[in-house]
């Protein structure tokens, strides 16, 4: 599977990695993004299984990416991993068609616990 | 908004705790210890910013020991082969999981901003238009670290 992590903070992109192989999903292919122009790009470029997204980014927000790529009919699987988790979020994201919700910090059994029906 | 909304000392703790046992102390060995000493001097901080329902500043302060071990464990890698770039880095994460935590106990509608960084004592930064309404202060293996909240003055005294 080829997944797509777009988080604005390398050290982010690097702690999804690894936590990743942690929790047991190594082998997979992975494309970084570091803002949500360019997990859009890299969205329709890479057309990845699976895009793990944070919310809070510069140029597009983790929100506004996922509808961008909804409206032009891509339904790539979808979720997001964010410092941030109120109830009106989770309720856009879920409208919006998000696959899941994992709040930072995270550990490798929350990502196995959410992921483990994605990925398999 | 009264301040009985506002996150507590408590709240900031137990959003320190989840942070240690994730990235900087999974093994439980290193934890902050709480000392209370809002005037330890620090040498690098972060920011971020919550505007909206609620208006103030996170800010996540500590000495450039306890940064570099900070993005050490985040990376994976020794205190002494991290950068300034990774310093930086680590630093605005720390105040963001933070800062998106606090906002999750704050009323709906508030907005987190992308954080700053500054590499220089909290001192260095002022907040003309907010006051410290909360604080952790403690120390991590010796090493000064503190997360506090501004809350803007004139929303307060408007409250």
């Amino acid at each position: 599977m080829k997944i797509l992590i777009a988080d604005d903070s390398r050290v982010m992109r690097q702690i999804v990695t690894r936590t990743l192989r942690q929790a047991g999903f190594d082998g997979h292919d992975l494309v970084e993004a570091a803002d949500g122009a360019e997990a859009v790009e890299k969205a329709n470029a890479e057309k990845p299984d699976l895009i793990i997204s944070d919310w809070n980014m510069p140029e597009l927000t983790g929100i506004d990416v996922l509808r961008k790529l909804r409206a032009a009919g891509n339904d790539v699987k979808f979720g997001f991993v964010t410092s941030e988790c109120t109830e009106e979020m989770k309720s856009a994201a879920e409208s919006a068609g998000s696959a899941f919700f994992i709040v930072k910090p995270f550990t490798a059994e929350q990502f196995d616990e959410v992921l483990t029906p994605i990925l398999g | 908004m009264s301040v009985e909304t506002v996150v507590t000392e408590d709240d900031l703790a137990e959003m320190v705790e989840q942070v240690w046992v994730s990235y900087l102390d999974p093994e439980g060995v290193s934890p902050l210890v709480v000392s209370g000493d809002d005037k330890q001097a620090t040498e690098v901080h972060s920011t971020v910013s919550i505007t909206g329902t609620w208006h103030g500043h996170l800010v996540y302060a500590c000495s450039l020991v306890a940064a570099k071990k900070s993005a050490a464990a985040f990376l994976a890698m020794e205190a002494d082969e991290v950068s300034q770039e990774d310093i930086s880095d680590v630093l605005g994460e720390l105040a963001n999981i933070v800062g998106g935590n606090v906002k999750a106990m704050l009323p709906a509608g508030c907005f987190l901003s992308l954080p700053t960084v500054v590499l220089a004592p909290d001192t260095a930064s002022y907040y003309p238009a907010a006051a410290r309404i909360s604080g952790l202060y403690g120390t991590w293996d010796g090493e000064p670290v503190s997360i506090s909240m501004w809350q803007s003055v004139k929303q307060e005294a408007s409250a």
